[in-house]
Protein backbone atom coordinates (compact mmCIF):
# COMPACT_ATOMS: atom_id res chain seq x y z
CA UNK A 1 0.00 0.00 0.00
CA UNK A 2 1.24 3.20 -1.40
CA UNK A 3 0.18 6.24 0.87
CA UNK A 4 0.57 9.32 -0.84
CA UNK A 5 0.58 12.31 2.14
CA UNK A 6 -1.13 15.06 1.88
CA UNK A 7 -1.31 18.43 4.43
CA UNK A 8 -2.61 20.30 1.87
CA UNK A 9 -6.71 19.42 3.18
CA UNK A 10 -5.94 19.46 6.48
CA UNK A 11 -4.01 22.94 6.56
CA UNK A 12 -7.10 24.18 4.25
CA UNK A 13 -9.40 23.99 7.20
CA UNK A 14 -7.20 25.75 9.84
CA UNK A 15 -9.97 27.49 11.30
CA UNK A 16 -11.80 24.50 12.06
CA UNK A 17 -8.77 23.32 13.85
CA UNK A 18 -8.15 26.68 15.57
CA UNK A 19 -11.09 27.21 16.95
CA UNK A 20 -10.88 23.46 18.28
CA UNK A 21 -8.21 24.38 19.58
CA UNK A 22 -9.56 27.36 21.66
CA UNK A 23 -12.40 25.30 22.45
CA UNK A 24 -10.11 23.08 24.04
CA UNK A 25 -8.11 25.33 25.93
CA UNK A 26 -11.11 27.05 27.08
CA UNK A 27 -12.84 23.75 28.73
CA UNK A 28 -9.44 22.83 30.06
CA UNK A 29 -9.08 26.26 31.62
CA UNK A 30 -12.31 26.64 32.69
CA UNK A 31 -13.02 23.02 34.36
CA UNK A 32 -8.42 23.25 35.82
CA UNK A 33 -9.83 26.53 37.76
CA UNK A 34 -13.33 25.40 39.18
CA UNK A 35 -11.41 21.97 40.28
CA UNK A 36 -8.65 23.63 42.04
CA UNK A 37 -11.14 25.82 43.71
CA UNK A 38 -13.64 23.18 44.97
CA UNK A 39 -10.93 20.72 45.50
CA UNK A 40 -9.62 22.96 47.84
CA UNK A 41 -12.80 23.03 50.34
CA UNK A 42 -13.69 19.12 49.62
CA UNK A 43 -9.67 18.38 50.81
CA UNK A 44 -10.04 19.95 53.32
CA UNK A 45 -13.64 18.43 54.25
CA UNK A 46 -12.19 14.93 53.77
CA UNK A 47 -9.64 16.42 56.85
CA UNK A 48 -12.79 17.51 59.39
CA UNK A 49 -13.02 15.54 62.54
CA UNK A 50 -17.13 15.81 61.75
CA UNK A 51 -18.38 12.90 60.03
CA UNK A 52 -21.11 14.87 58.56
CA UNK A 53 -18.56 16.49 56.89
CA UNK A 54 -15.90 14.11 55.60
CA UNK A 55 -18.36 11.32 54.95
CA UNK A 56 -19.84 12.93 51.93
CA UNK A 57 -16.62 14.43 50.76
CA UNK A 58 -14.92 10.88 50.86
CA UNK A 59 -17.98 9.53 49.12
CA UNK A 60 -17.84 12.51 46.23
CA UNK A 61 -14.17 11.84 46.22
CA UNK A 62 -13.96 7.94 45.47
CA UNK A 63 -17.24 8.02 43.74
CA UNK A 64 -15.20 10.76 41.00
CA UNK A 65 -12.15 8.67 40.97
CA UNK A 66 -13.23 5.23 40.39
CA UNK A 67 -15.56 5.79 37.83
CA UNK A 68 -14.55 6.80 34.17
CA UNK A 69 -14.45 10.27 32.96
CA UNK A 70 -16.24 9.21 29.98
CA UNK A 71 -19.42 7.51 31.76
CA UNK A 72 -19.25 10.70 33.79
CA UNK A 73 -19.48 13.13 30.62
CA UNK A 74 -21.85 10.66 29.18
CA UNK A 75 -24.53 11.16 32.44
CA UNK A 76 -24.16 14.83 32.71
CA UNK A 77 -25.31 14.93 28.70
CA UNK A 78 -27.68 11.70 28.40
CA UNK A 79 -28.68 11.56 31.97
CA UNK A 80 -28.41 14.36 33.69
CA UNK A 81 -30.84 16.50 31.99
CA UNK A 82 -33.93 14.57 32.79
CA UNK A 83 -33.77 15.79 36.26
CA UNK A 84 -32.06 19.01 35.29
CA UNK A 85 -33.89 21.85 35.98
CA UNK A 86 -31.85 24.13 33.70
CA UNK A 87 -30.69 22.90 29.79
CA UNK A 88 -27.36 21.26 29.42
CA UNK A 89 -25.24 21.67 26.18
CA UNK A 90 -22.25 19.81 24.73
CA UNK A 91 -20.29 22.63 27.08
CA UNK A 92 -21.75 22.43 30.32
CA UNK A 93 -22.07 18.28 30.11
CA UNK A 94 -18.38 18.35 29.28
CA UNK A 95 -17.79 21.50 31.90
CA UNK A 96 -19.87 19.43 34.74
CA UNK A 97 -18.72 16.02 34.36
CA UNK A 98 -14.57 17.04 33.59
CA UNK A 99 -14.99 19.79 36.11
CA UNK A 100 -16.03 17.45 39.20
CA UNK A 101 -13.41 14.79 37.85
CA UNK A 102 -10.74 17.50 38.73
CA UNK A 103 -12.95 18.55 42.00
CA UNK A 104 -11.85 14.91 42.99
CA UNK A 105 -8.33 14.47 42.07
CA UNK A 106 -7.77 18.08 43.63
CA UNK A 107 -8.97 17.32 46.87
CA UNK A 108 -6.93 14.20 47.09
CA UNK A 109 -3.73 16.58 46.12
CA UNK A 110 -4.52 19.15 49.03
CA UNK A 111 -5.16 16.45 51.13
CA UNK A 112 -2.49 14.61 50.51
CA UNK A 113 -0.11 18.13 50.75
CA UNK A 114 -1.94 19.20 53.91
CA UNK A 115 -1.41 15.91 55.80
CA UNK A 116 2.26 15.79 54.67
CA UNK A 117 3.28 19.20 56.85
CA UNK A 118 3.50 18.12 60.35
CA UNK A 119 1.42 18.22 63.30
CA UNK A 120 3.32 20.56 65.33
CA UNK A 121 2.52 22.88 62.94
CA UNK A 122 -1.06 23.39 63.45
CA UNK A 123 -0.13 22.99 67.03
CA UNK A 124 2.15 26.33 66.85
CA UNK A 125 -0.29 27.88 64.85
CA UNK A 126 -2.87 27.39 67.56
CA UNK A 127 -0.48 28.50 69.86
CA UNK A 128 -0.14 31.73 68.83
CA UNK A 129 -3.96 32.40 69.11
CA UNK A 130 -4.30 31.52 65.47
CA UNK A 131 -8.25 30.47 64.34
CA UNK A 132 -8.42 27.22 62.25
CA UNK A 133 -8.83 29.74 58.95
CA UNK A 134 -5.60 31.28 59.87
CA UNK A 135 -3.64 28.29 60.62
CA UNK A 136 -4.88 27.02 57.15
CA UNK A 137 -4.74 30.09 55.11
CA UNK A 138 -1.05 31.52 56.61
CA UNK A 139 0.98 27.98 58.16
CA UNK A 140 -0.46 25.10 56.33
CA UNK A 141 -0.78 26.15 52.76
CA UNK A 142 1.93 28.05 52.17
CA UNK A 143 4.75 25.15 52.88
CA UNK A 144 1.80 22.48 51.73
CA UNK A 145 1.56 24.28 48.12
CA UNK A 146 5.19 23.81 47.05
CA UNK A 147 4.97 20.36 47.49
CA UNK A 148 1.88 19.68 45.72
CA UNK A 149 2.91 21.32 42.28
CA UNK A 150 4.16 18.25 40.99
CA UNK A 151 1.07 16.68 41.20
CA UNK A 152 -0.81 19.75 40.20
CA UNK A 153 0.93 19.50 37.22
CA UNK A 154 0.26 16.12 36.23
CA UNK A 155 -3.33 17.10 36.86
CA UNK A 156 -3.04 19.90 33.94
CA UNK A 157 -1.53 17.12 31.98
CA UNK A 158 -4.62 14.72 32.50
CA UNK A 159 -6.87 17.07 32.69
CA UNK A 160 -5.79 18.72 28.54
CA UNK A 161 -5.86 14.81 27.36
CA UNK A 162 -9.32 14.22 29.21
CA UNK A 163 -10.95 17.08 26.67
CA UNK A 164 -10.90 15.24 24.17
CA UNK A 165 -13.39 12.89 25.57
CA UNK A 166 -16.04 15.59 24.91
CA UNK A 167 -15.97 14.91 21.34
CA UNK A 168 -17.87 11.83 21.58
CA UNK A 169 -21.03 14.07 22.94
CA UNK A 170 -20.48 16.23 19.97
CA UNK A 171 -19.01 19.18 21.91
CA UNK A 172 -16.22 21.47 18.69
CA UNK A 173 -12.54 20.77 20.57
CA UNK A 174 -9.74 19.95 18.55
CA UNK A 175 -10.70 16.23 18.48
CA UNK A 176 -14.14 16.73 17.44
CA UNK A 177 -13.10 19.12 14.80
CA UNK A 178 -10.33 16.41 13.78
CA UNK A 179 -12.99 13.95 12.56
CA UNK A 180 -15.22 16.24 11.02
CA UNK A 181 -12.15 17.02 8.64
CA UNK A 182 -11.34 13.63 8.20
CA UNK A 183 -15.36 13.05 7.79
CA UNK A 184 -15.28 15.71 4.83
CA UNK A 185 -11.88 15.03 3.18
CA UNK A 186 -12.06 11.64 3.80
CA UNK A 187 -8.71 11.56 5.03
CA UNK A 188 -8.00 10.78 8.35
CA UNK A 189 -4.56 9.70 8.26
CA UNK A 190 -3.49 13.46 8.05
CA UNK A 191 -5.71 14.98 10.34
CA UNK A 192 -6.00 12.68 12.58
CA UNK A 193 -1.74 12.99 12.89
CA UNK A 194 -1.87 16.94 12.57
CA UNK A 195 -4.66 16.71 15.78
CA UNK A 196 -1.90 14.53 17.82
CA UNK A 197 0.35 16.55 16.95
CA UNK A 198 -1.27 20.03 18.30
CA UNK A 199 -2.05 17.93 21.23
CA UNK A 200 1.16 16.87 22.14
CA UNK A 201 2.34 20.37 21.46
CA UNK A 202 0.32 21.80 23.83
CA UNK A 203 0.73 19.10 26.77
CA UNK A 204 4.29 18.50 26.27
CA UNK A 205 5.05 21.55 28.22
CA UNK A 206 3.73 20.52 31.27
CA UNK A 207 4.96 16.93 31.14
CA UNK A 208 8.61 18.47 31.01
CA UNK A 209 8.14 20.89 33.72
CA UNK A 210 6.56 17.77 36.08
CA UNK A 211 9.89 16.10 35.26
CA UNK A 212 11.90 19.44 35.49
CA UNK A 213 9.92 20.51 39.27
CA UNK A 214 10.37 16.63 40.63
CA UNK A 215 14.06 16.74 39.57
CA UNK A 216 14.53 19.79 41.43
CA UNK A 217 12.46 18.54 44.42
CA UNK A 218 14.39 15.88 44.79
CA UNK A 219 17.59 17.39 45.15
CA UNK B 1 -39.28 17.93 39.55
CA UNK B 2 -41.11 14.39 39.85
CA UNK B 3 -39.30 12.35 38.01
CA UNK B 4 -40.25 8.46 39.05
CA UNK B 5 -37.20 5.82 39.05
CA UNK B 6 -37.67 3.24 37.03
CA UNK B 7 -34.82 0.37 37.62
CA UNK B 8 -36.54 -2.79 36.27
CA UNK B 9 -36.18 -2.31 33.54
CA UNK B 10 -32.09 -1.89 33.51
CA UNK B 11 -32.20 -5.11 35.90
CA UNK B 12 -33.94 -7.01 32.98
CA UNK B 13 -31.19 -6.22 30.59
CA UNK B 14 -28.27 -6.32 33.46
CA UNK B 15 -26.92 -9.86 31.45
CA UNK B 16 -26.16 -7.41 28.46
CA UNK B 17 -24.63 -5.17 31.07
CA UNK B 18 -22.18 -7.85 32.22
CA UNK B 19 -21.25 -8.96 28.57
CA UNK B 20 -20.42 -5.48 28.42
CA UNK B 21 -18.29 -5.87 31.91
CA UNK B 22 -16.88 -8.94 30.64
CA UNK B 23 -15.39 -7.09 27.40
CA UNK B 24 -14.32 -4.20 29.28
CA UNK B 25 -12.11 -6.67 31.48
CA UNK B 26 -10.98 -8.75 28.28
CA UNK B 27 -9.52 -5.63 26.75
CA UNK B 28 -8.19 -4.27 29.93
CA UNK B 29 -6.35 -8.04 30.60
CA UNK B 30 -5.37 -8.25 27.18
CA UNK B 31 -3.42 -4.74 27.14
CA UNK B 32 -2.13 -5.57 30.38
CA UNK B 33 -0.82 -8.79 29.11
CA UNK B 34 0.87 -6.89 26.19
CA UNK B 35 1.56 -3.73 27.59
CA UNK B 36 3.39 -5.00 30.97
CA UNK B 37 6.76 -6.59 28.77
CA UNK B 38 6.52 -4.07 26.45
CA UNK B 39 6.67 -1.55 29.36
CA UNK B 40 9.68 -3.17 30.76
CA UNK B 41 11.39 -3.33 27.38
CA UNK B 42 11.13 -0.13 26.66
CA UNK B 43 11.90 1.11 30.65
CA UNK B 44 15.07 -0.65 30.25
CA UNK B 45 16.20 0.68 26.97
CA UNK B 46 15.42 4.07 28.30
CA UNK B 47 17.81 3.36 30.97
CA UNK B 48 20.15 2.39 28.51
CA UNK B 49 23.85 3.87 28.19
CA UNK B 50 23.70 4.54 24.47
CA UNK B 51 22.16 7.85 24.19
CA UNK B 52 21.03 8.08 21.24
CA UNK B 53 18.43 5.04 22.08
CA UNK B 54 17.95 6.62 25.18
CA UNK B 55 16.32 9.67 23.28
CA UNK B 56 14.28 8.34 20.86
CA UNK B 57 12.81 5.54 23.45
CA UNK B 58 11.92 8.44 26.04
CA UNK B 59 10.51 10.91 22.90
CA UNK B 60 8.28 7.67 21.96
CA UNK B 61 7.49 7.03 25.51
CA UNK B 62 6.76 10.91 26.12
CA UNK B 63 4.49 10.91 23.00
CA UNK B 64 2.21 8.36 23.70
CA UNK B 65 1.95 9.87 27.66
CA UNK B 66 1.00 13.03 26.52
CA UNK B 67 -1.16 12.78 23.70
CA UNK B 68 -5.22 11.32 24.53
CA UNK B 69 -6.15 7.74 23.87
CA UNK B 70 -9.05 8.70 21.46
CA UNK B 71 -6.55 10.28 19.62
CA UNK B 72 -4.23 7.54 19.84
CA UNK B 73 -7.33 5.06 19.24
CA UNK B 74 -8.78 6.69 16.33
CA UNK B 75 -5.14 6.83 14.68
CA UNK B 76 -4.91 3.13 14.86
CA UNK B 77 -8.29 2.19 13.91
CA UNK B 78 -8.77 4.60 10.94
CA UNK B 79 -5.37 5.87 9.75
CA UNK B 80 -3.00 2.90 10.56
CA UNK B 81 -5.27 0.61 7.94
CA UNK B 82 -5.55 2.93 4.99
CA UNK B 83 -1.27 3.14 5.69
CA UNK B 84 -0.15 -0.39 5.64
CA UNK B 85 -3.33 -2.47 4.84
CA UNK B 86 -3.19 -4.53 8.15
CA UNK B 87 -6.81 -5.15 8.78
CA UNK B 88 -8.39 -3.65 11.78
CA UNK B 89 -11.57 -4.46 13.93
CA UNK B 90 -12.85 -2.78 16.77
CA UNK B 91 -11.25 -4.97 19.27
CA UNK B 92 -7.93 -5.96 17.58
CA UNK B 93 -7.61 -1.56 17.00
CA UNK B 94 -8.65 -1.24 21.17
CA UNK B 95 -5.65 -3.65 22.30
CA UNK B 96 -3.02 -2.44 20.26
CA UNK B 97 -4.12 0.97 21.21
CA UNK B 98 -4.20 0.20 25.23
CA UNK B 99 -1.45 -2.50 25.04
CA UNK B 100 1.09 0.48 23.45
CA UNK B 101 -0.36 3.42 25.22
CA UNK B 102 -0.20 1.65 28.97
CA UNK B 103 3.23 0.48 28.43
CA UNK B 104 4.20 4.03 27.86
CA UNK B 105 2.89 4.71 31.82
CA UNK B 106 4.14 1.16 32.70
CA UNK B 107 7.18 2.14 31.19
CA UNK B 108 7.77 4.87 33.59
CA UNK B 109 6.64 3.05 36.63
CA UNK B 110 9.43 0.67 35.93
CA UNK B 111 11.78 2.98 35.52
CA UNK B 112 10.93 4.88 38.72
CA UNK B 113 11.33 1.17 40.29
CA UNK B 114 14.94 0.44 39.24
CA UNK B 115 16.32 3.98 39.59
CA UNK B 116 15.14 3.97 43.31
CA UNK B 117 17.35 0.95 44.15
CA UNK B 118 20.52 2.23 45.39
CA UNK B 119 23.90 2.03 43.36
CA UNK B 120 25.39 -0.11 45.86
CA UNK B 121 22.95 -3.03 45.18
CA UNK B 122 24.36 -2.89 40.95
CA UNK B 123 27.74 -2.79 42.13
CA UNK B 124 27.63 -5.59 44.46
CA UNK B 125 25.70 -7.93 41.65
CA UNK B 126 28.89 -6.90 39.58
CA UNK B 127 31.02 -7.39 42.13
CA UNK B 128 30.42 -11.63 42.77
CA UNK B 129 30.75 -11.60 39.37
CA UNK B 130 27.08 -11.12 37.31
CA UNK B 131 26.20 -9.95 34.22
CA UNK B 132 23.72 -6.49 33.42
CA UNK B 133 20.79 -9.20 32.82
CA UNK B 134 21.42 -11.37 35.60
CA UNK B 135 22.05 -8.75 38.30
CA UNK B 136 18.55 -6.95 36.91
CA UNK B 137 16.70 -10.53 37.01
CA UNK B 138 18.29 -11.44 40.26
CA UNK B 139 19.07 -8.54 42.42
CA UNK B 140 17.29 -5.40 40.97
CA UNK B 141 14.49 -6.25 40.07
CA UNK B 142 12.93 -8.24 42.96
CA UNK B 143 13.61 -5.64 45.23
CA UNK B 144 12.06 -2.80 43.12
CA UNK B 145 8.48 -4.69 41.94
CA UNK B 146 7.66 -4.33 45.73
CA UNK B 147 8.06 -0.52 45.63
CA UNK B 148 6.39 -0.23 42.38
CA UNK B 149 3.05 -2.38 43.32
CA UNK B 150 0.68 0.86 44.43
CA UNK B 151 1.65 3.13 41.85
CA UNK B 152 1.38 -0.21 39.16
CA UNK B 153 -2.08 -1.01 40.55
CA UNK B 154 -3.10 2.37 39.99
CA UNK B 155 -1.80 2.28 36.32
CA UNK B 156 -4.67 -0.48 35.62
CA UNK B 157 -7.24 1.43 37.45
CA UNK B 158 -6.41 4.44 34.97
CA UNK B 159 -6.25 1.43 32.15
CA UNK B 160 -9.66 0.35 32.95
CA UNK B 161 -11.41 3.70 33.31
CA UNK B 162 -9.22 4.58 29.77
CA UNK B 163 -10.95 1.11 28.35
CA UNK B 164 -14.75 2.97 27.92
CA UNK B 165 -12.88 4.57 24.81
CA UNK B 166 -13.35 1.42 22.74
CA UNK B 167 -16.97 2.38 22.98
CA UNK B 168 -16.27 5.12 20.36
CA UNK B 169 -15.03 2.79 18.04
CA UNK B 170 -17.84 -0.06 18.69
CA UNK B 171 -16.72 -2.21 20.66
CA UNK B 172 -19.24 -3.74 23.04
CA UNK B 173 -17.76 -3.01 26.04
CA UNK B 174 -19.95 -1.79 29.33
CA UNK B 175 -20.45 1.32 28.30
CA UNK B 176 -21.04 0.70 24.40
CA UNK B 177 -23.69 -1.76 26.16
CA UNK B 178 -25.20 0.82 28.49
CA UNK B 179 -25.79 3.81 25.62
CA UNK B 180 -27.68 0.56 23.94
CA UNK B 181 -29.83 0.25 26.46
CA UNK B 182 -30.20 3.15 26.66
CA UNK B 183 -31.10 3.92 23.43
CA UNK B 184 -33.60 1.41 23.62
CA UNK B 185 -35.56 1.96 26.86
CA UNK B 186 -35.83 5.57 26.97
CA UNK B 187 -34.36 5.43 30.29
CA UNK B 188 -30.31 7.08 30.18
CA UNK B 189 -30.64 8.22 33.57
CA UNK B 190 -31.09 4.61 35.64
CA UNK B 191 -29.03 2.65 32.87
CA UNK B 192 -26.08 5.22 32.99
CA UNK B 193 -25.90 5.15 36.64
CA UNK B 194 -26.28 1.56 36.71
CA UNK B 195 -23.25 1.42 34.19
CA UNK B 196 -21.13 3.62 36.58
CA UNK B 197 -21.94 1.69 39.72
CA UNK B 198 -20.51 -1.49 37.84
CA UNK B 199 -17.18 0.60 36.96
CA UNK B 200 -17.08 1.39 40.68
CA UNK B 201 -17.68 -2.04 41.90
CA UNK B 202 -14.79 -3.17 40.40
CA UNK B 203 -12.84 0.22 40.29
CA UNK B 204 -13.70 1.20 43.81
CA UNK B 205 -11.66 -2.36 46.00
CA UNK B 206 -8.73 -1.98 43.66
CA UNK B 207 -8.32 1.65 45.17
CA UNK B 208 -8.67 0.15 48.59
CA UNK B 209 -6.04 -2.06 47.85
CA UNK B 210 -3.48 0.60 46.47
CA UNK B 211 -4.11 2.82 49.93
CA UNK B 212 -3.83 -0.56 51.79
CA UNK B 213 -0.76 -1.88 50.69
CA UNK B 214 1.08 1.97 50.29
CA UNK B 215 0.14 1.88 54.39
CA UNK B 216 2.00 -1.20 54.72
CA UNK B 217 5.16 -0.04 52.91
CA UNK B 218 5.93 2.90 54.39
CA UNK B 219 5.31 1.28 57.93
CA UNK B 220 8.27 -0.71 57.05
CA UNK B 221 10.05 2.44 55.90
CA UNK B 222 10.27 1.03 52.32
CA UNK B 223 9.53 4.02 49.57
CA UNK B 224 7.06 3.92 46.85
CA UNK B 225 7.62 5.21 43.47
CA UNK B 226 4.64 7.19 41.78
Amino acid sequence: MEHVWDFQTVFASWSLLSQGLFNTLKLGLLTLITGLFFGFFVGLGRYSRSSWVNFPAGVFVEVFRNTPALVQIMWFYFAFPIISPFDIDTFAAAALGLGLNTTAFCAEIFRGGIQSIHRGQWEAGKALGMTYREQVLRIILPQAVVRMIPAFMNRVVELMKMTSLASVIAFGELMHQAKTISTYHFNPIESYTVAALLFFLVISPFAFLVYHLENRFRK
Amino acid sequence: MGYVWEFGVVFNQLDLLLAGLLNTLKITGGALLFGIPLGLLAAILRLSTYKWLRVSVGVLIEFFRTTPPIVQLFWFFFALPMLSGIEMDPFRASLVTFSIQSSAFFAEVFRGGIVSIERGQWEAARAIGMSYLESMRRIILPQAVKRMIPAFLERVIELMKTTTLVATVSYADLLYQANNIAQSTYRPLEVFTVAAGLYFIVLFPTSLLVKRIERQLAKTGEGTVH
